[in-house]
């Protein structure tokens, strides 16, 4: 250990207590997580223990393996780990091994194994699916999981839970230590990576990393729109901010206001050529391009978005701007911690609203980053099509015996209570397509041989390696410069809608859509001319809890006239004329608003819960009105509250209201509200790409993964069709509750709501909390009308001309036909 | 209860049927295209799980058809299969049973590219083979549309297609394509995708929606 705090005096680190805790706990064997805020040294604080162990005890074979969550990271990982390799005096001895890395290199990597290899869980997962894994993985000391906040929750982290419990199979006294931003429930985080069986030690840095949040607040509060989400309004502001710091990184929520952000940025600095704008769509060359230039110092301003959220020391960003709110705590910290990456430095982060209420949003998060309350992230159970992927993997991976591998998954959080009956159905999957009821003849993937499981199938083998992972991609088209040159990838939906001729905004351009062929978009720069700025989907992540609920604290607060602090100032005068016309919002009561218009009776819920959920509790309390009285609805919702239109009031009396409002049977009447089976067939197209029931294609002779998406819905439909107890509908379903309406968080909204007061308001004219609704209604529609009567009702829209315009970001509108 | 549209195509009435087919009153004859039996299976042994059943569910649709039309010719035009079939498939039999319930049909096949090698078996499925092209009334009958084809006739091969969006929704239907004399079919089979994008100029296009066929507004971009 004294070697290691040499190392770091010289470099004029400090050593940190928990950094040594760390050393210690790996030296004596333990398994564990280290969670910490970004920048304060967690790297070492892991790495440190193999270091000392290997000049102990020099590995032989492949000893080592550091889980990456993206493979952009993995350079920079691999770079730094061995700087710390050399700084030591030993030899740089740690290999990449991601999706990037070409086959020469890998078999170099087979026949040579590294003492250390960084990788992704893809390519861990494709490492147990050869013949050798056993041993080539069996001789591994410990198992390093990077930023395992990032995985948990997500199909990914299962598949690395799998992964794991393989390997600890492999070697029962394998070390697995976790690194974590700060979250709510670090102590369940180690449990899910370790496994049930093991115990750990979950090591907390203590380093107390300073966080200046400061808003960016308008000069002329009149003129600050309600509703609103571009926030260019604020250009002025962020222009003298990004004159004061050396370099600042600028953070949007979406890519479509990135690209706005750098346009106009870009066309009003003294230094254009220093402004760069990165985001997941952009061209992987130019993004590392763009990083590399940040690191060295030579860039004035990155416009970005969550792309580079992650990893990547970043030391000479001086400040950090986010536009919009973040939406969640854990998300403002981790964007926080970009500038001043050096342990012992403050953060500093500039927060711009793009309307009023936003205002409010960022004091609400300011106040939570102060109290260190962070969101707690829920892990995944029970994906049986993550389990499949990992069964024909293992298959693969030298074959399996059943009784052993049930145990094996049983060993792993996500499949803990894997029931016999689940097992039984996945081990039919794999073998025979489905149960024996459901005729699947002539189909195998996985075959029985005295009682291993294997894979026979050459070219089912080489297909499986192909689809191993679990992110989907959308289908996306290059856009390349007709006269050479690669800008990025947009969503086919996207480019599909434009016409030779039009012009777009991408990558930071103006461009003129030239043509589409095969997966390519040509373009040129565009001159002049009204562009469009692409809408990428995903993204839009609701108002966490735990931030909604800090916002109805401060509006009780408020409304109380306790606590003055000035962040608030600006939108007073707002928050009195919603107390005077109606009554503000609090943890305690439920504020419901109701008036009349030309367009009909308008009825307004506000528990703030977040988008998701109140697209759920805009349908399901519709529904329910209308199954006691017959009538239509149309129905907006934002991240604070739902608007209800029809053509004649409701007679509400706070009774009635918490009747409608129950959580009883609330998955029922929540299916029978919404279109479920759409949305389920939509889900279906990840499940059946993980699962192996629809197949992408290889390399070079890639199937357009349009095609993919029919096959995956019409699959869906044969499924549905003749094998309907089919469990991967099941699991489609169940996804659709969870994660597209937040099912849980739903039920636990409503049972709030039964022991809060209802404020029911007659209210003469639209509230400041009511209009940004009002203002985004009429933006789409979807019902439960009869699918005929539906498209009958879509053509004749479009026949008279009445197109309606777009949905925006944030707003939802449906109608049902009660 | 279903609707279908009528046109008037070389001097002939066709019926476009929502079952996905063309019905031709004057001649009692039934036209469909894009059958692609035996799909499921080449996929099953490919590994990629898709229950069997379609083809049975194909041949019920076709007899319901069959029923309601009372159609006496059964036309197909072009890929009445997806693959030939190999030892040991099933579904083969499927059909020759179908056809053994439908003695008093005549059922004829204009050849699509799935229909080659599949030598005994459009005999013991006892089907006449037209090879490339067939012409009834002047009207030519064929798989592929081409671009220098002029005279009026009816086709399929396009899997034809068309989005509709109206704000938030978005659906996918099946369609039948017009341009001048000429028609294209939508895919009879259900497992087989849908090509929004094609090369046929069309001036005139109906989808499929439930069991109505409706006729689309000319000025929707698909």
């Amino acid at each position: 250990m004294h070697q290691l705090e040499t190392l770091f005096s010289e470099r004029g680190w400090p050593v940190f207590d928990y950094q040594r805790r760390a050393w210690a706990a790996y030296a004596e064997g333990w398994s564990g997580l280290i969670h910490a805020p970004t920048g304060s040294g967690k790297t070492l604080a892991a790495w440190g223990g193999p270091l000392l162990e290997a000049m102990d005890n020099p590995p032989q074979a492949l000893s080592y393996l550091w889980i990456t969550p993206l493979r952009a990271l993995a350079v920079d990982t691999a770079g730094s780990l061995n700087r710390a390799l050399s700084d030591l005096g030993l030899d740089e001895s740690v290999a990449l091994r991601t999706g990037d890395t070409g086959a020469a290199e890998r078999v170099r990597l087979n026949k040579q194994p590294p003492p250390t290899l960084v990788t992704t869980p893809e390519s861990l997962s494709l490492m147990l699916s050869y013949a050798d894994s056993g041993r080539r993985l069996g001789s591994l000391r410990a198992v390093i999981v990077d930023e395992w906040h990032e995985l948990l929750g997500t199909k990914r982290g299962v598949l690395l839970e799998l992964a794991l419990a393989r390997l600890r199979a492999l070697n029962p006294g394998l070390r697995i230590w976790g690194l974590s931003a700060t979250l709510g429930n670090v102590d369940q985080a180690m449990a899910v990576l370790l496994g049930p069986a093991k115990r750990g030690q979950c090591i907390a840095g203590e380093v107390e990393r300073q966080i200046e949040i400061n808003t960016l607040l308008p000069t002329e509060t009149e003129s600050f729109p309600l509703a609103g989400r571009s926030g260019l309004h604020q250009l002025p502001g962020v222009l003298r901010a990004l004159n004061r710091a050396g370099s600042t990184l600028l953070f949007t929520n979406t890519r479509s206001q990135a690209e706005l952000w750098f346009r106009a940025i870009e066309s009003v600095v003294p230094w254009p050529d220093q402004v760069r704008l990165h985001h997941g769509s952009i061209d992987r060359k130019q993004r590392l391009e763009t990083e590399t230039l940040l690191r060295t110092g030579q860039l004035r301003c990155v416009v970005a978005t969550s792309s580079l959220d992650l990893g990547v020391d970043f030391s000479p960003v001086e400040q950090v701007i986010q536009v919009g709110s973040p939406k969640g705590i854990a998300r403002l910290i981790q964007r926080a911690g970009r500038s001043g990456h050096r342990p012992g430095q403050p953060s500093r982060l500039l927060c711009v609203p793009t309307h009023a209420l936003e205002i409010l949003e960022i004091a609400a998060a300011r106040r939570q980053v102060e109290l260190r309350r962070v969101e707690a992230r829920a892990p995944l159970t029970g994906s049986l099509d993550v389990a499949a992927q990992h069964l024909v993997s293992c298959a693969l991976g030298g074959g399996f015996r059943a009784e052993a591998m049930y145990r094996e998954l049983r060993d792993t959080h996500a499949y803990a209570d894997l029931s016999r009956q689940h097992w039984g159905w996945l081990m039919d999957f794999i073998t025979r397509g489905g149960p024996a009821l459901s005729a699947y003849p002539g189909f195998q993937r996985v075959i029985e041989q005295d009682g291993v499981y294997k894979v026979g199938d050459r070219r089912i083998a080489a297909m499986h390696r192909m689809s191993v992972g679990t992110i989907t991609a959308d289908g996306h088209l290059q856009v390349r410069f007709v006269k050479g040159g690669s800008l990025g990838q947009i969503e086919e939906r996207f480019l599909t809608r434009l016409r030779p001729g039009d012009h777009f905004l991408f990558a930071g351009r103006l461009l003129r859509l030239e043509r589409i062929r095969d997966l390519v978009a040509w373009v040129r720069l565009g001159r002049g001319g009204r562009p469009a700025v692409p809408r990428w989907a995903g993204g839009r992540l609701p108002l966490s809890t735990l931030l909604a609920d800090a916002m109805l604290e401060l509006l009780a607060a408020a409304a109380d006239g306790r606590q003055a602090k000035d962040d608030l100032t600006p939108i007073r005068p707002l928050l009195a004329r919603q107390a005077e016309q109606s009554a503000l919002p609090g943890p305690n009561h439920l504020l419901v608003e109701q008036t009349i218009s030309r367009e009909g009776a308008h009825m307004y819920l506000f528990p703030f819960a977040g988008r998701l959920v109140h697209e759920g509790l805009a349908a399901l309390l519709a529904w329910r009105i209308g199954r006691d009285e017959p009538r239509s609805f149309s129905m907006t919702v934002n991240d604070y509250g739902i608007e209800l239109v029809c053509d004649r009031p409701v007679q509400l009396d706070p009774a009635r209201l918490r009747t409608w409002l129950t959580p009883e049977r609330l998955a029922d009447d929540i299916m029978a509200s919404l279109n479920a089976t759409e949305m389920a067939r939509h889900r279906f197209r990840d499940i059946a790409r993980v699962a192996g029931l629809v197949f992408q294609g290889y390399p070079g002779r890639q199937k357009r993964t349009r095609q993919i998406q029919a096959s995956s819905g019409l699959m869906f439909d044969m499924l549905s069709e003749h094998d309907p107890d089919n469990l991967l509908l099941a699991q489609a379903r169940a996804e659709v509750l969870e994660a597209e309406m937040e099912l849980s968080r739903l039920r636990s909204t409503l049972s709030r709501i039964q022991q809060q007061e209802f404020i029911i308001r007659q209210t003469e004219r639209l509230t400041p909390l009511a209009f940004p609704l009002w203002a985004d209604r009429l933006r789409g529609q979807l019902s439960t009308e009869d699918f005929q009567a539906r498209v009958q009702r879509m053509l004749s829209t479009l026949e008279n001309g009445h197109m309606p315009s777009r949905p925006a970001a944030g707003s939802a509108t449906r109608a049902v036909a009660g | 209860m279903t609707v279908s549209a009528r046109i008037d195509l070389g001097g002939h009435r066709l019926e476009l049927r929502p079952e996905r087919a063309l019905f031709w009153p004057e001649q009692r004859t039934l036209l469909v295209a894009d059958v692609h039996l035996g799909k499921d299976q080449v996929f099953r042994r490919q590994g990629l799980a898709v229950p069997a059943g379609v083809v049975g569910e194909e041949l019920r649709r076709l007899d319901q058809l069959l029923d309601t039309t009372r159609a006496e010719r059964l036309i197909v035009l072009g890929d009445w299969v997806h693959a030939p079939p190999r030892s040991g498939d099933r579904w083969p039999l499927e059909v020759l049973e179908w056809r053994r319930r439908h003695r008093g049909l005549s059922v004829e096949l204009v050849q699509g590219n799935h229909d080659r090698l599949l030598g005994h078996w459009l005999r013991e499925w006892h089907m006449v083979d037209h090879a490339e092209r067939l012409v009834i009334g002047g009207l030519s009958l064929v798989h592929e549309w081409l671009a220098d084809q002029h005279s009026a006739g009816v086709s399929g091969h396009l899997h034809p297609g068309v989005q509709i969006r109206s704000g938030h929704e978005r659906v996918r239907l099946p369609a039948f394509l017009r341009g001048d004399d000429h028609l294209v079919l939508p895919a009879f089979g259900r497992f087989t995708g849908l090509m929004e994008r094609t090369v046929f100029p069309a001036t005139q296009r109906w989808v499929i929606a439930g069991d109505s066929v409706l006729s689309l507004p000319p000025k929707i971009r698909a």
